[in-house]
Parts: C-alpha cells; sequence; structure tokens
C-alpha cells in the first residue's frame, strides 16, 4: 500500500507581517500561523495520491506545541496521521540540524511502515532557504528532484515514479526510483476545501508528540543550537539608500518634468541606454 | 470515507456573543452541541466599538472574572462629545456606579473577546467547529428544521434545534422566511472604526486617565458625520484607541459618500487629531449594525429554528448596547432549547416559549421602549449640526469673559441658538428625544 | 602554512554559463584580499578557485581563469552532461573533502539551489541562502576572519547577518544580480585541474526522461539592461501595453511588481523582488509601484532609476535616483514621445 510522507512547517504569514517602528523587531503577536504554502500544496498532491492508489499519509513537523494546529490542518486535508516532534532542546536549529532531525523522524517511520514518497515544499517561506528538503535527501540517501510541479505517474511495482521539475529555463520530465524526495512548487496540486467529516476528524484528532525521550534516540550533538553550525551574528533592519531628486508635474508641466528625468539621465550617463541602448 | 450522518443535540450558527452564549448555556446542561463558525476563529472578523456590559456576561457565566477576560480597560468615564467645525464641548460622568468591581462594561476588542467567550463554550463541552458556513436548513416536509447544510463537501449536520445567531446579516433567516427581504438600507447603520497604537502613558495623558484600569467610552455627536444621522464614538484600549462612526446605510448611498473619507475628515477634527496623533493604525474595519430597532425585527423562531442577537435586530442604538442583547437572547433561546429536549419536543409551540422569555426580560422591553429613536436622529438633524455647533458657541462667549454685563452674556447665548433655531422648535426637540429614549 | 581557498561553483548547463557564476568570482577575490594581511601574516596561501561539473566544458574553465580564478577544479564526465542532483552534490563533496575550501560560494540559481543544501549537508556544514552581503570580517572568538553573510529574513524586513564559526567550508548561495560580475582579463593565468567524479551511471539513480522547452515568454530580465516596470498602478491588463510601449521605445523588457502577477495581468518571469528577480539593469523605470522592501530588494541595485507615481509619498522615491510626482498615463506617452522626438534629432 502506497505510504507518502509530507513534511510540513508552519510559518508567521508574512503577508501580515509588521515591524516595530521603534524596536525594529518583528511583531510576532496578532500575526497569524499558517501552514507553509508550498508544503500545503505538496500535502494535497500526497491525498491525491493517497486517494488514487488506496494509500496513507503521515505528516510531520518539528517545532513548538503550538504547530498542532499545523497538524490538525494537515489532518483536515486528508491525512491520516500526524507526528509532532517538540522539545526544547531542538530548539534554535539551524537548517542542518533540522534535516538530521526530520531524516532521523523519517527513518523510523520507515522502519515500521515503509515509505516510498517523501514530500517537502519547495521552501520555507520564513526563511527561504530551500536546503530541508535537499539535505534530508543527502542524509536518507534517497534520490532527490527538486522544484517539482506535477507528478505524472507512481508506479508501485517498479517503483518509480515520473516527476515533472521546472527549472528556469525548460521543464525535466524526470524518472527516479522509489523511495524518492520531492520538493514541491503550488502547481504540484490545488489545495481542495476540505469535507465536513474530514475536517470534525481533525478537531478531534491528538497529534502524537514526540519528543528526544523518544522514540528517536537523538545525538545531543546533533539537535538544536549544539546542532546548528550556523549562528545569527546579528540583526538589524535594511539600511535606507539615498534619495534622488523628485520633481512633481502637478508644480511644473509634463514636458518639464520628463526633461528633467533627461537631463539627469544624461548626467549619470545613461541616456544613450534610455534612447534604445546606442552606446 | 465514513458516511456516517454526523449528528448533534443542537446547532449554533455563530460563534459571536449571541451564539458562544448559546452553547455554553446548553452544553453546560449536558447537551452534545456543535457551534458553527465560518470564520478561521471566533471573532476573527468580527467588529464593534466598544464596550460589552459585564451584566449580561455574569448572567451566562457567573464566574467570568476569574476566567481571566480580555478586558482593556473599564468604562469608568463615559458621555457625550459634542463637536463643532472646530471645537468640543464634552458631557461625561466619571465616578459613582462606574466605580463598581468589576465595572459595568468593559471596552475590549472582538478578535480577542471573541476567542475567550467561545473557549468558555468550549470548555463546557461545546464542540466548535470553524472555518465552514452555514448556507441552508435540512427540513421536514411541514417546514421543521432538523439540521444545517454547510458550504463544505458532505456539509450536512443533524439536530433537532438550531439557534441562528448569524449577526446582522440576516441570510438565514431569510432562507426560514422569519423575515422576508434584507434590512432596509435605512435600518442600518455601517459603522467604520480605526485601531490606532499609541502607547499607555500616552493615552493616559491625553485623555486624562490615572492608569490603564481607567477607560473611556464615549459617543461622539456633531461635525462627524457631515449634519447626516449619526454618531460617533471613541474608546481607550489597553495600549490603542478605537476611533470610528455610524451612520445609517442609505444616507451614504443617496449622497455618494465614502466612509473612508469622511472617517478620515473626523479624525482629522482640530478637536480629534491631538487624541490620536503620532499613532500606528492597526486596522481598519467596518460592520454593519441593526439598528431597525423593534418595528425591523423578523420572527424570532420556527419549529426547530430560533433567531438571537443582530441576526434578530436587537441593537439598542442610542446606547451603542446590542452585546448584552445578544448574550441574553442566546442564553434565552438556549433555556428554551432544554426545555424542549426536556420535553421532547422541539415544534413551534416549544420554540414559541422564547419569545415569551424575551418578553419578560429587558430585551423586548427596551426595544420596544426604543422603537421611535430610529427614525429619531433621522428626522431631527438638528442634533447632528444646530446643538453641538449651539453648545460650543454658547459655551465659548460663557467662559470667555469679554468684559460684557452678564444679561449680554447670555443674550448673545441664546442668540447663538436661535440664530440657528427658534426656541420653540428646540423645546419641541428636548421632547421629543425624550419621547423615543422612554419610548412614549 | 595553510591553503586559504575561496571556492566558486561554476554553474553551466548545456554548455552556458550562468553569468552569476563571474559575479560570484568577483565577490570571491573581494573576500581573498580581506584576508590577505592576515594571511601574510601567518604565512597563509590565499586562493579563489572555480568547481566546474559538466561534460566538455574545458573552455568553461578558461574563461573562468579570465574573470580571476587562480585555478580550475573541472570534473568532466558523461555522467555530468546534465545536472542532476545526486551525481553533483556527491562529486563537488568529494573534491571539496579533498581540498578543504574555506569558503564555498553558489550561486542561488534554480540549479544552485538544488545543490547547495545538498552539498552542504553532504559536508555537515552551515549554508546561509541568499546573501545580499558577504564580508570576511573579525567575529570575537574567533581567531581567524569568518564569512559574515547578511541576508533578509521575514519578508525582507530585517536583515540577519550569519557566521559560521567551526564547520567548513563556510557556504552561502547569491542570487543572480546581487553584485556585479567580476572584471575579465583576457591576459590572465591559473591551472586547470582535473578530477574524478566516481559517479556512476547507477549511482546517478534519477534519469531525466525528457526536457520541455516553454513556448509562453520566458524573458530574461535578470541580464536586461532597460527595465520597465509597472505596478499595481497600471490599473489593469491594459496598463501594461503603455509599459511596453516605453520598454520597447527604449529598446527593454517588460518588469512587473508582485500583486500584477498574482492578478494574472502579467506572468511570473516578468516579476522583480524578493520572490521574483533580482535585477541590476542601467535603467530601471518603475512606474506605479508604491515601493514595497520586497519590491525594492529586488532592483536598488539598478544604475540609475526612475519612478513615476502619483503619490509624492511612495516609498519608491526613496530608492530613486529621479523621481516624476504624475500620473503614468500621462508621463510615459510624453517619455515616448520625447524618446522619438531625440532619437529623430541625432538621425
Ligand atoms: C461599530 C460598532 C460598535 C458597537 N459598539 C457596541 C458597544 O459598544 N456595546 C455593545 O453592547 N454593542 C455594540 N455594538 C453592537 C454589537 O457588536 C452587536 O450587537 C453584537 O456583536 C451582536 O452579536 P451577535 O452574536 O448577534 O452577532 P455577531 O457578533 O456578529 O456574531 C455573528 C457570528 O456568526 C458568524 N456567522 C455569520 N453567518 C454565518 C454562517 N452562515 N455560518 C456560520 N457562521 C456564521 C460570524 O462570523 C460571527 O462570528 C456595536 C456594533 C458595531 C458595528
Ligand atoms: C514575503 C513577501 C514577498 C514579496 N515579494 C514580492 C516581490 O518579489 N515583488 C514585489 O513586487 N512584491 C513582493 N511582495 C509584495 C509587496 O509587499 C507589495 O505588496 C507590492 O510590491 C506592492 O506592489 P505595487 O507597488 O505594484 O502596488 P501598490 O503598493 O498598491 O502600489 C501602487 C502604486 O501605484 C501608484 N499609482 C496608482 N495609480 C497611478 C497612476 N495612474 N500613475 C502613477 N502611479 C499610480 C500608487 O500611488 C501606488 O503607490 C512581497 C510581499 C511579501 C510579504
Ligand atoms: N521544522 C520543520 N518541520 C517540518 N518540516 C520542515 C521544517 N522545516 C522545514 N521543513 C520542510 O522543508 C521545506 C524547506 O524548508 P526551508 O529549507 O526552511 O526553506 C519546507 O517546505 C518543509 O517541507
Amino acid at each position: 500500500m502506497f505510504h507518502a510522507v509530507v513534511a510540513v512547517k508552519q510559518v508567521p504569514d508574512t503577508t501580515n507581517i509588521r515591524i516595530d517602528p521603534d524596536t525594529g523587531n518583528l511583531v510576532r503577536e496578532g500575526v497569524p500561523a499558517i501552514m507553509n504554502p508550498y508544503d500545503a500544496h505538496a500535502l494535497a498532491a500526497a491525498v491525491e495520491w493517497k486517494r488514487r492508489l488506496n494509500g496513507r499519509v503521515t505528516v510531520i513537523s518539528m517545532g513548538p506545541p503550538s504547530f498542532t494546529t499545523t497538524i490538525r490542518e494537515a489532518i483536515e486535508m486528508g491525512a491520516d496521521r500526524g507526528i509532532l516532534i517538540s522539545d526544547r532542546k531542538l530548539a534554535g536549529a539551524d537548517t542542518l540540524a533540522t534535516s538530521y532531525v526530520l531524516a532521523e523522524v523519517i527513518r523510523a517511520i520507515h522502519n515500521e511502515d515503509p515509505i516510498d514518497l517523501l514530500l517537502f515544499g519547495k521552501q520555507a517561506i520564513d526563511g527561504d532557504t530551500a536546503q530541508v528538503g535537499p539535505g534530508v535527501g543527502v542524509r536518507l540517501d534517497m534520490p532527490v528532484v527538486t522544484y517539482a510541479v506535477g507528478i505524472r505517474a507512481i508506479d508501485l511495482d517498479d517503483d518509480t515514479v515520473v516527476v515533472e521539475r521546472r527549472t528556469e529555463r525548460w521543464t525535466e520530465i524526470i524518472e527516479t526510483p522509489l523511495p524518492a524526495l520531492l520538493t514541491c512548487e503550488k502547481d504540484i496540486a490545488e489545495i481542495p476545501f476540505a469535507p465536513l467529516p474530514d475536517l470534525i476528524k481533525s478537531l478531534r484528532y491528538e497529534p502524537e508528540i514526540w519528543t528526544i525521550e523518544g522514540p528517536v534516540a537523538f545525538e545531543q550533538d546533533m539537535i538544536g543550537v549544539r546542532g546548528s553550525p550556523t549562528i545569527v551574528y546579528q540583526m538589524g533592519t535594511p539600511p535606507l539608500p539615498e534619495a534622488g531628486e523628485v520633481i512633481n508635474t502637478r508644480e511644473t508641466s509634463i514636458d518639464a518634468a520628463v526633461t528633467f528625468v533627461f537631463q539627469k539621465a544624461e548626467a549619470a550617463g545613461v541616456l544613450g541606454t534610455i534612447l534604445g541602448g546606442e552606446k | 470515507m465514513n458516511n456516517e450522518r454526523i449528528e448533534f443535540d443542537a446547532i449554533v450558527v455563530g460563534a459571536g456573543l449571541a451564539g458562544s452564549a448559546a452553547a455554553m448555556v446548553m452544553a453546560r446542561k449536558g447537551l452534545n452541541v456543535a457551534l458553527i463558525e465560518r470564520g478561521q476563529k471566533p471573532g476573527g472578523k468580527n467588529y464593534f466599538g466598544g464596550a460589552i456590559y459585564t451584566h449580561a456576561i455574569a448572567e451566562v457565566l457567573p464566574d467570568y472574572m476569574d476566567r481571566r477576560p480580555p478586558f482593556e480597560r473599564p468604562v469608568t468615564e463615559a458621555g457625550f462629545w459634542f463637536l463643532s467645525r472646530d471645537g468640543i464641548t464634552r458631557m461625561t460622568v466619571q465616578g459613582g456606579k462606574l466605580n463598581a468591581e468589576p465595572a459595568d462594561a468593559y471596552i475590549t476588542l472582538r478578535a480577542n473577546f471573541d476567542m475567550w467567550w467561545a473557549e468558555q463554550a468550549q470548555a463546557a463541552g461545546a464542540f466548535l467547529i470553524p472555518k465552514t458556513a452555514v448556507v441552508d436548513f435540512i427540513r421536514e416536509e411541514n417546514g421543521q428544521v432538523i439540521g444545517v447544510l454547510t458550504d463544505r463537501p458532505q456539509g450536512e449536520v443533524y439536530a433537532p434545534v438550531v439557534i441562528i445567531c448569524e449577526g446582522v446579516n440576516n441570510l438565514l433567516a431569510q432562507k426560514l422566511d422569519l423575515i422576508s427581504h434584507d434590512l432596509e438600507p435605512a435600518h442600518i447603520a455601517l459603522a467604520f472604526k480605526k485601531v490606532i497604537s499609541l502607547p499607555m502613558e500616552t493615552i493616559n495623558a491625553r485623555f486624562g486617565l490615572s492608569d490603564d484600569e481607567h477607560g473611556l467610552a464615549v459617543s461622539v455627536l456633531g461635525d462627524v458625520s457631515l449634519g447626516l444621522p449619526g454618531m460617533g464614538f471613541v474608546y481607550t484600549n489597553k495600549t490603542s484607541v478605537s476611533v470610528g462612526l455610524g451612520m445609517m446605510l442609505d444616507k451614504l448611498a443617496e449622497y455618494r459618500l465614502r466612509p473612508y473619507d469622511i472617517l478620515d475628515r473626523y479624525l482629522d477634527h482640530p478637536a480629534i487629531a491631538p487624541l490620536v496623533k503620532g499613532g500606528q493604525l492597526l486596522e481598519y474595519g467596518a460592520h454593519l449594525i441593526p439598528e431597525g430597532g423593534y418595528r425591523a425585527m423578523p420572527r424570532l423562531y420556527t419549529g426547530g429554528a430560533m433567531v438571537a442577537g443582530d441576526a434578530a435586530a436587537m441593537v439598542n442604538a442610542l446606547h451603542w448596547e446590542g452585546t448584552n442583547m445578544a448574550i441574553i437572547a442566546g442564553q434565552q433561546a438556549a433555556e428554551t432549547a432544554l426545555e424542549a429536549h426536556s420535553r421532547g419536543d422541539f415544534s413551534e409551540k416549544v420554540m414559541a416559549r422564547y419569545e415569551d422569555r424575551l418578553k419578560d426580560g429587558f430585551i423586548l422591553q427596551d426595544l420596544k421602549q426604543y422603537r421611535g429613536f430610529a427614525n429619531f436622529l433621522e428626522t431631527h438633524p438638528q442634533f447632528m449640526d444646530v446643538y453641538p455647533n449651539f453648545l460650543n458657541d454658547a459655551l465659548g462667549q460663557f467662559f470667555s469673559a469679554y468684559g460684557k454685563p452678564k444679561k449680554e452674556l447670555f443674550r448673545g447665548m441664546l442668540g447663538a441658538l436661535t440664530d440657528r433655531r427658534t426656541l420653540f422648535k428646540a423645546a419641541g426637540d428636548i421632547v421629543s428625544m425624550a419621547r423615543s429614549v422612554m419610548g412614549w | 602554512m595553510t591553503a586559504r581557498r575561496f571556492w566558486v561553483f561554476i554553474e553551466q548547463e548545456q554548455g552556458k554559463v550562468h553569468p552569476v557564476a563571474w559575479e560570484l568570482l568577483g565577490v570571491a577575490r573581494r573576500l581573498a584580499s580581506q584576508v590577505a594581511e592576515e594571511a601574510q601574516a601567518s604565512g597563509d596561501e590565499v586562493s579563489v578557485e572555480g568547481v566546474l561539473l559538466g561534460h566538455q566544458v574545458r573552455d568553461i574553465a578558461a574563461e573562468a581563469i579570465k574573470y580571476g580564478a587562480d585555478r580550475v577544479y573541472l570534473i568532466d564526465d558523461p555522467v555530468l552532461a546534465q545536472y542532476r542532483n545526486c551525481p553533483y552534490y556527491m562529486s563537488i563533496a568529494a573534491v571539496a573533502e579533498k581540498h578543504q575550501p574555506e569558503v564555498f560560494l553558489i550561486g542561488a540559481t534554480t540549479l544552485g539551489r538544488d545543490l547547495a543544501g545538498a552539498v552542504a549537508t553532504a559536508l555537515r556544514t552551515g549554508l546561509t541562502a541568499d546573501c545580499t552581503k558577504l564580508e570576511m570580517g573579525e567575529v570575537k572568538g574567533a581567531k581567524q576572519r569568518l564569512l559574515q553573510a547578511t541576508r533578509p529574513a521575514f519578508g525582507g524586513n530585517i536583515m540577519a547577518t550569519i557566521v559560521c564559526r567551526k564547520h567548513r567550508p563556510q557556504m552561502s548561495s547569491v542570487r543572480p544580480r546581487v553584485f556585479p560580475a567580476a572584471p575579465y582579463n583576457p591576459d590572465a593565468v591559473g591551472e586547470i585541474i582535473a578530477e574524478e567524479t566516481g559517479v556512476t551511471e547507477e549511482g546517478a539513480r534519477s534519469c531525466i526522461l525528457e526536457f520541455v522547452h516553454a513556448q509562453e515568454d520566458t524573458v530574461d530580465i535578470e541580464y536586461s539592461d532597460v527595465i520597465v516596470a509597472g505596478g499595481r498602478g497600471v490599473g489593469g491588463p491594459e496598463g501594461f501595453a503603455v509599459i511596453k510601449a516605453l520598454a520597447d521605445a527604449m529598446g527593454g523588457v517588460v518588469g512587473a511588481s508582485r500583486p500584477c502577477v498574482d492578478a494574472g495581468w502579467i506572468k511570473y518571469p516578468h516579476q522583480v523582488g524578493q520572490t521574483g528577480k533580482t535585477v541590476r539593469p542601467k535603467v530601471y523605470v518603475a512606474a506605479g509601484i508604491s515601493g514595497a522592501l520586497q519590491h525594492k530588494v529586488g532592483m536598488q541595485n539598478s544604475d540609475f532609476i526612475i519612478a513615476i507615481n502619483s503619490d509624492p509619498n511612495a516609498p519608491i522615491f526613496e530608492v530613486a535616483d529621479v523621481g516624476i510626482v504624475g500620473d503614468l498615463f500621462e508621463v510615459i506617452p510624453a517619455m515616448i514621445k520625447e524618446i522619438e522626438a531625440r532619437k529623430e534629432a541625432r538621425v
């Protein structure tokens, strides 16, 4: 039976982010937390294939207890099982430590219930790093296909998957043996409106909480701050560039404003470029 | 997928003030209650001024103060401000009843309050189903309501009794033919407000509040609403100020006014601007208020269903009262549902007991008493314009010594009024205002 | 004496080098110079080195030297003819183990991002993505200068500087066009060192069945000299006709802010900004764009920025070299007229 595991992360909805003008710090209060959008689409793809192949979907997430809402949301979207890996000692993890924990957890799940497909989001919108997926693939020695925009076929007899991968220049159609790890773009699947019974199931669902006490034994040096080679050394707000001159058409004429711009361009040595690129 | 029927003892539509109250009361008595809310979370999109009255909360949840309600500040100063073009007359009270502990009313923000309120319902055992809108009813041939239809696939939910607390958009009441039409624009106010963040100390200093255990709630009349029927308000939260106003929808449409412009104009008023200067806009929102009062109310029940709160136009516009009516109505509907369960009879006859209960309480009595007020502001535009200006001129003259004989001064003050409206008419206005408030 | 190697991944696909490689060689050279003094004192040797993978790509290695590489490690093998995650990361990890670079820079292109996370994990080291500023600086408690990698976080509202104290190499990915290309010196000399991949076709695992080239407009706005970008102020898809007309008159391409892409007025490849392309054209015209942080980070390195906006307080004016407060539908036609007139006058 088909088994997919999807890694989901909870992120602040960055479209709603506010910065405290005095401290320059992020105001987390009142910023809604959402499931990382790419992960949601990855999950939708997993559920689509689970329905087609009559299988199961497990979601995993590493984070604080508040991430249970995201796991419940995953159940609402059709996942069958949700595991939250949550422990104080895991906090402060960078992508390397995160990929270690997720890889160990996936190994444990795999031993008990073999996995065919691992789905990750293309990137998490809070950090935009896009590193955790490939990192987990390397640790598990699994083939990785990033920027997946579609799954064309899954063959459980042959153990292969055919994936569409979009790069800047073209789309590649890639065949990869299973188990494989994909990191997904939003195009991978549409997010459907969950049926009411699934919502009700999710509201009653209690996610499994795994800690460093078990069931997986983590190496202390590999997790949390200790397992993270990178540290944030400084934080600041972006520097303000120097503003140029502004002319208001309501105070002069439009033609005068245009002339002014051309004068400035000439002074900056880019007039030739403006006039069609001649040198 | 399982195709089992989703079934509860009772369904409440809308986790607002009325809905969570109803769910709480029923769940506490052991009913299996579904509280269905279309928003992401209870209160996420709900808006009001505003202040919430504790008498109603206490009625449903006597130990509310021990459950850490997310109140901003108690209302320790209340009253009216009258704005003229460039001045202000304040008429507010402090002390006395306003010093009670817990206070009569607390200023709050709905997003926080509704969340907490729904949590109390959940704690009592109600099952909250968010992100789901009820779109219609499941009914038997004779019209008896036996469940609801939601907007989700496989979205039927069954229960022998449904309490509709959908707020001002009375779409569901219409589906049950309890009312035949949308609320009329002349019966709805559009309220819009800005929440502006300011440091607590700044708020305390600007509003003359000694600390954050003191709060101001005022209605603002006069140069807020361009002389059209309408009323503004100012509430001090802990670290923000809510400023807004309500105007009748028909007038906004008739004069093609844009709410945002009116609100900005009001915020630019020389008496208001300094209060919010330097603050950061946290949110801007708008919400409707059913101000039709008693005369615009729908039928309150049918077989297997009842309507409570704004959905039933239970608002006292002059006092910005709605939350308390919603809570009490929700409670009364819940009591009726409990009675129906114990009798095993959900027919229209038993649901009618809901209306009886309301008649015994303040809601229907108040609403009946104030039934003329909705029309009052409309027929007496001078309250938006003449009187506030008069007050400012008159008091302005009074307090600037002028070096004139007092007799002359009073003549001047009277002149400030009679230039605008004859004394006779002014007396008449006062009588008719009193009438509309007292319900004569 | 130890070797302090500053590595750059020379990205190529089907024989075509991604210009970000030349940009990173410039960065690596600058970083190397920042440790020159310290290295001299301890007798260390500092070098800028390229890593190039592919099949029959030796010419590119020679090019890399002209862009400033002292040395290029070349892994030339049929298994690497097409980019695939497995053989690439494994080959690179192996050479990195062998030569122990101190710093390793990779372009944050789709290919580079796919690769960087895998390489970093294989080498069990830290990686900072999408850096906009890189310095070799003194860090308290560290004996040598460390790579201080600054990148936007939380939707560009905050800049975070990240260091990797103990693990090597210190890896960073950098988006194209954040830095200028290194100077080209046709007479530069350096060595090309051939390395083995060690990965067989079986080890490569995945197999590319087919390449599908998109027909829809695949503009390459990243490397255009002139970009005329429209924002929500253009009002709708029709508004982009005006933008296009100016772009045509200037011989440039059309860019856009995200809401226009989200609304479907124009396709994603045109998007400039944090979640779109980073650009640094000679001239960037922003019309009807308010200048949100997330847009500015994508275009503020342009040589000359002209902003047209009806709102005098629009933040776009803060980054503009010259700004016109006015209606773009009046200003742009006037600009086109002026351009045509001046072109006319020249012939
Ligand atoms: C600007 C303003 C200021 C006010 N100031 C005050 C004040 O100071 N004091 C006071 O007492 N009153 C005040 N009121 C009035 C008061 O807010 C309302 O009377 C009160 O909120 C009514 O409560 P309710 O439960 O009936 O409706 P609501 O609080 O509106 O709750 C309705 C709920 O139902 C949900 N819902 C709607 N349709 C559906 C559906 N189909 N399916 C599922 N869920 C649905 C909504 O999302 C919402 O959560 C003010 C109102 C406004 C607009
Ligand atoms: C995580 C994250 C990533 C993001 N990534 C990007 C990104 O990559 N790229 C991006 O662009 N945005 C991005 N955004 C969105 C960004 O925050 C802004 O919302 C967006 O850039 C605003 O686009 P705009 O300037 O076109 O629209 P608006 O902010 O609505 O501005 C429109 C402007 O047009 C002006 N205008 C209107 N009519 C006229 C006229 N007739 N003539 C002249 N001027 C006129 C107005 O004064 C206004 O300034 C991102 C946001 C987040 C949170
Ligand atoms: N803490 C986490 N828990 C679960 N999955 C994660 C976590 N962090 C990252 N991921 C997954 O890795 C992807 C890439 O994340 P990032 O490398 O942070 O951009 C995300 O889209 C998720 O699928």
